[in-house]
């Protein structure tokens, strides 16, 4: 069996030919695993009745993402008792097919948000933004007074639309020319409490902001 | 998953598993040569360190070949190899629906006891209590506070006293938490700021605290506006959640001049939501006992 200790020496005295075995063999996994996903992400639909945000709604959510609340704060109950029993339902793939990125997150400093929306009133959610500790005096969220403070760009907000439209989210011409109006005089945390007021929600149940 | 995918997947499972088992088996059986002295002639630090051949240890052969076959028995029973769902037809979403059923099978003697008693009879149920404070926390203590006394800057009421906005007998509390309640108070401030004074100094004299005498006597007549929802004499009205005025008890604020003015000048909203979607009937009950028995025992120290 001399033999085979040349193919083990041919291997292991060539860091180049090690390395891209290993690689090779190491990729199988991810080809396994992250390919189909990858792939079939494209063909899952929205579920019945979710639509993709409203302009405002829009806002708060890149604004949900630009604070970093998904560092925070996830958006994806698990189909496990103690969080179906605390949050509602388990999340499903296709509630989330207008979010990019989608905010799953993976760890909890403070409670999943993924059906938030209507828990608390809006003043609960201001007012918790503007200072957390007013309503819950054991918090450690950091506050986002500023938010307050400033104004929604609407052209921004619509060439965002635009965009997501060509990705395939079925924004309509209407829904384009209506967003400014829709977002006159908000400020972020009008566009984020909107956002956090609808998570979770069906459609139907959603108020107009 | 497509079957495209369930093949790409299965091919690749099997070329891995197939590669990895071929280099365990045949591994063993290679013959490492070696120089006279044992060693393989590899040296390290000029020569200080020399690599001898040892046979691997029986427990790591039998390990690793432990790992193959429960690979293969994994792949047989649990979701993992493509589409192929496993014999014993496992899924999460099925785990949860038998925990959840567990779960309830479980408690529902507790349940079935809990439906023939009042709220006043659960309250001094340690069971109940358990629940009640547990969902209250969960639930109520965002706006109420986990103490239940309230949250004057957000119109949340104390709960644990004996005023009752929406009314107090089980119920209407019942009613409060399922259906929410909506406290509209409209902005008056358009009688002007002196009148806003005038009549907020006669709001604090309804309940014997401090205030301008002579304010509150020019401030009844503009009352008469207030006294729709809150009564002649400000006693307020549970039809219409319009708090009581002559107590010591406050919605908005504790009560100070500069509070009751702005919301006399900028009206109020406070928002209890909905909680049908959230909570059962025998959740609800479970809380009501709950604050029962904390009113109970804060009246008991009093």
């Amino acid at each position: 069996m001399a033999k085979g200790y040349r193919y083990f020496e041919a291997i292991e005295k060539h860091a180049g030919k090690l390395g891209i075995l290993t690689a090779i063999m190491v990729s199988i996994g991810g080809l396994a695993e992250i390919t189909p996903l990858f792939v079939e992400a494209h063909a899952i639909t929205a579920v019945e009745g979710v639509k993709p945000y409203d302009p405002l709604r829009l806002a708060g959510k890149d604004i949900y993402v630009r604070e970093g609340c998904y560092t925070c704060h996830t958006q994806m109950i698990r189909a496990l008792r103690a969080e179906t029993q605390r949050y509602g339902h388990y999340s499903i793939s296709s509630e989330s097919v207008y979010d990019r990125p989608h905010q799953w997150g993976s760890k909890r400093t403070g409670p999943d948000l993924a059906r938030v929306g209507g828990k608390y009133s809006d003043e609960w959610q201001r007012l918790h933004l503007m200072d957390p500790r007013a309503v819950v005096k054991a918090s450690n969220m950091p506050g986002y007074p500023w938010l307050a403070g400033e104004k929604i760009d609407a052209g921004d907000i619509v060439a965002r639309m635009r965009a997501l439209r060509r990705l395939g989210d079925p924004y309509t011409d209407e829904d384009l020319a209506g967003a400014p109006a829709a977002l006159e005089g908000k400020t972020s945390l009008d566009a984020l409490v909107a956002y956090l007021q609808g998570l979770g929600l069906p459609p139907e149940a959603q108020a107009a902001p | 998953m497509s079957t495209f995918w369930s093949l790409w997947v299965m091919f690749l499972v099997v070329l891995n598993g197939s590669i990895t088992l071929f280099l365990f088996m045949w591994a063993q059986k290679v013959e490492i040569p070696v120089l006279e002295d044992g060693t393989t002639g590899h040296v390290w630090a000029h020569g200080v360190l020399r690599e001898s051949v040892r046979r691997l240890p029986g427990w790591w052969t039998v390990a690793s070949a432990a790992f193959f076959i429960w690979m293969c028995g994994y792949l047989l029973m649990f979701p993992g190899f493509g589409g192929f769902q496993g014999l014993r037809g496992w899924s999460s979403h099925q785990e949860l629906a038998l925990d959840v059923a567990r779960n309830d099978a479980n408690i529902a003697d507790l349940q079935a006891q809990f439906a023939s008693l009042t709220p006043a009879q659960l309250a001094a149920n340690p069971e109940a209590q358990q629940i009640g404070e547990r969902l209250f926390i969960d639930n109520c203590a965002a706006c109420h506070q986990r103490d239940a006394r309230g949250n004057p800057r957000l119109g949340a009421p104390n709960l644990v006293d004996a005023d009752w906005i929406w009314g107090g007998d089980d119920a209407s509390i019942a009613t409060s938490i399922l259906e929410g309640r909506q406290g509209v108070m409209p902005a008056l401030g358009s009688i002007g700021a002196g009148k806003v004074t005038d009549v907020a100094n006669y709001v604090l004299s309804l309940s014997g605290a401090p205030h301008d005498g002579a304010r509150a006597a020019a401030g009844a007549a503009e009352f008469v506006v207030c006294s729709a929802c809150h009564g002649a004499n400000g006693e307020g009205n549970p039809m219409l959640g319009a708090p009581r005025l002559a107590d010591s008890t406050w919605t908005w604020g504790k009560g100070d001049l500069a509070m009751i003015e702005k919301t006399v000048t900028d009206g109020a909203h406070g928002v209890m939501p909905a909680w049908k979607a959230r909570l059962t009937e025998s959740d609800t009950r479970a809380i009501i006992a709950w604050l029962r028995s904390q009113s109970q025992e804060r009246l008991a120290r009093l």
